[in-house]
């Protein structure tokens, strides 16, 4: 079954050429100008395809943890035997998914799959999802997170309502998250609410809770809907309807767990009777380690361990899962992040030393690091030579070399590696 | 003797990480020598007996009105401190409580506590980016700032004079208020650290008042080394040449 149609043809073509042309010029390199282009030209392609897939659309966004859960999501559905259509992370606003969507479609514009499952900007979503009916619409959280964006808790929470407002049939919220639940109440009669959250001994066993900007007083009940038991390093329990089952995580930590359950609610209210817990479960287990968030992988003969900083919370629980003492340390950030100003509430001064601080924003983070207590060897605002001198320096005298960097310090990290992949 | 600097309503008004900015204090002030422990307080219940000085940082806009009612409960104490000369630094939402009122721009008008002149009124769209500010007091002044509204009434006595940005808008030109100590801001985030010289003011004012020397030491050296290339590239990136950065 294909979403799309016939009339698409002429703008499907020049969506081609001009990715094409991009290609030329920078090749290897994915390209929003496509999308843009087709939008410009034909510009109900994307609400008319994101609209005609058989069993419909199914919309993840929120903070964070909208990429992992999106990921497992859709594992869980192919490993159920549904064909899927997705996006790239990084295609998660207009231009990116009509960009991903003509990677994907014929020469009429269709596009393959039974079921499309998107990430969605949480700020740019609102407006892709104008016209746009979904079927399920997940939403991860509601943290403070390019403040320069979105400002406050109480935009984004408002821009996540009129995405949740385009479901058709479920909207599966987080129990735990304050915002998430006063949303849930306001959704037609005719949508069901589906929830996830933790129990109260996960809860407890995070030092410095959850990292949402309002957390529920209450914990779920069993009863309305999964919840998380127990997370214990890459494994974790998740109770559903008297059921146990436990499933592995792309890594430790709680946030993992509840990006699963919330995949997990989220299958469960698409697939239905057709729903297996065990496949689920079996989905879960094998996902791989994501790029960028606690993986190590060797590089130039030494191991390298990447910690992915995207906002503050998982700034603070990642910063807490470097080992104490670990003595190499590259620290980056890059352009992305506009203003650092809300990243200062973190706590970093377990990190006591940071050999290099580097990226555009390197002086900004020398400066927040100072501030805690850390000491800093050396600043270089050049990643290229901060990454090719912190790799030529000796192994570690503790722990194995650490690199914590930003997305686009990620993204320039990988190139300049030649680390390619998954992200 | 150990300076207590009180971190204000940091639940409710630390969006920007304004909050820090105590952190930062007491870190110089241990820097120089001296002890400095930061208290958080979000209710009059745990104020601790001496105070050198305060910061209250700004939230959203959901949590004015719950704010105010915890600060009502400090009032005669930011009074008194006001009068006292206990540095106080409010940034954004929290410089716009300590106002005579706020009016958003959905019609709500909310009653300030009147420790410093000027009230906020919305304007036209909500400001977002660099702010650049040239201080008679302290130089230049680097940082962001984004807020919904405007800041009148404070012509008297701003903080200073706007190079690149929004600031008080209302075409004064001008940015913050000041009034004896008590300082007025919408520079968010880590002002202080961004702009030493700010920072060492507030810290001259406590030592002043407390009778003791302070001389910033140890690492400020080399910190004010990161603030200044972080300075000179954000007034850079404003369109502002940095004479002093």
């Amino acid at each position: 079954m294909r979403a799309g149609s016939l009339c698409y043809g002429p703008a499907i073509l020049v969506g081609r050429l001009t990715r094409f042309a991009a290609r030329l010029r920078k090749p290897g390199g994915g390209s929003a100008v496509p999308g843009l282009v087709v939008n410009r030209i034909a510009p109900n392609y994307l609400k008319r395809t994101l609209s005609g897939f058989p069993q419909g659309l199914v919309v993840v966004s929120g903070s964070a943890g909208k990429s992992t859960t999106t990921k497992m999501l859709v594992a869980i559905l192919r490993e159920h035997g549904v064909d899927v259509f997705t996006n790239p992370s990084t295609a998660n606003i207009s231009q990116g998914l009509t960009s991903a969507l003509l990677e994907q479609a014929d020469w009429r514009g269709r596009v393959p799959g039974e079921v499309a499952v998107l990430e969605m900007d949480e700020g740019h979503g609102a407006l892709v999802m104008q016209g746009v009916d979904a079927r399920v619409v997940c939403l991860t959280n509601v943290m403070v997170d390019q403040i320069d964006r979105f400002h406050d808790s109480e935009m984004v929470a408002g821009m996540l309502g009129r995405i949740a407002a385009r479901a058709g049939e479920s909207v599966v919220v987080n129990a735990d998250d304050a915002y998430l639940e006063r949303l849930a109440e306001k959704v037609g009669p005719d949508v069901s609410v589906r929830r996830f959250g933790v129990s109260q001994s996960v809860l407890d066993a995070a030092p410095r809770g959850l990292g949402y900007t309002e957390t529920s007083t209450t914990r779920l009940d069993p009863a309305a809907g999964v919840v998380i038991d127990s997370v214990e390093g890459r494994t974790t329990t998740l109770l559903d309807e008297g059921r146990r089952v436990v499933a592995g995580l792309p890594a430790r930590g709680t946030h993992y767990a509840v990006d699963a359950a919330a995949a997990y609610s989220t299958a469960k209210a698409v697939l239905g009777e057709r729903f297996s817990g065990e496949t689920a479960a079996r989905a879960l287990d094998a996902i791989p380690a994501v790029f960028g968030r606690g993986e190590r992988v060797t590089v130039r003969g030494q191991e390298v361990e990447f910690v992915l900083v995207q906002n503050p919370a998982s700034y603070q629980l990642n910063v807490d899962s470097i080992e104490p003492g670990t003595s190499d340390i590259l620290f980056a950030i890059g352009s992305d992040v506009r203003d650092p100003s809300y990243f200062w509430p973190a706590d970093a001064s377990s990190l006591r030393r940071v050999a290099i601080v580097s990226g555009s924003k390197a002086a900004e983070a020398a400066l927040m690091l100072a501030y805690d207590g850390v000491g800093i060897d050396r600043i270089e605002p050049d990643l290229a030579r901060a990454l090719d001198d912190f790799l030529a320096a000796p192994a570690p005298t503790a722990g194995v070399k650490t690199i914590v960097f930003s997305a686009d310090s990620m993204r320039r990290t990988r190139a300049h590696l030649g680390l390619t992949g998954t992200e | 003797m150990s300076f207590t600097i009180v971190s204000l309503l940091p639940t409710l008004q630390n969006t920007n990480g304004d909050a820090q900015n105590a952190q930062v204090l007491a870190m110089r002030a241990r820097w120089a020598g001296l002890e400095a422990d930061v208290r958080a307080v979000d209710d009059a219940a745990v104020l601790p007996d001496r105070v050198d000085a305060v910061v209250l940082g700004s939230g959203s806009d959901a949590s004015l009105e719950a704010s105010r009612e915890r600060l009502l409960g400090l009032h005669d104490e930011l009074r008194r401190w006001g009068t006292e000369g206990v540095p106080i630094l409010g940034v954004g939402t929290g410089w716009e409580l300590l106002s005579w009122g706020i009016e958003t721009g959905d019609g709500r008008s909310i009653e300030g506590l009147g420790i410093l002149p000027g009230r906020a009124v919305p304007r036209a769209e909500r400001v977002t980016g660099d702010l650049v500010v040239r201080s008679p007091a302290f130089g230049m002044l680097v940082g962001f700032e984004n807020h919904a509204r405007d800041y009148i009434g404070a012509e008297g006595s701003p903080l200073g004079r706007v190079l690149a940005g929004g600031g008080n808008g209302r075409d004064s030109g001008q940015e913050g208020v000041v009034m004896g100590s008590v300082f007025g801001t919408h520079l968010h985030g880590p002002v202080l650290a961004k702009n030493p010289a700010f920072a060492d003011r507030l810290l001259t004012i406590m030592a002043e008042r407390a009778g003791v020397d302070y001389t910033p030491g140890g690492r400020s050296e080399e910190v004010d080394g990161y603030a200044a290339a972080a300075r000179s590239v954000q007034a850079r990136a404003a369109g502002v040449e940095a004479p002093d950065a």
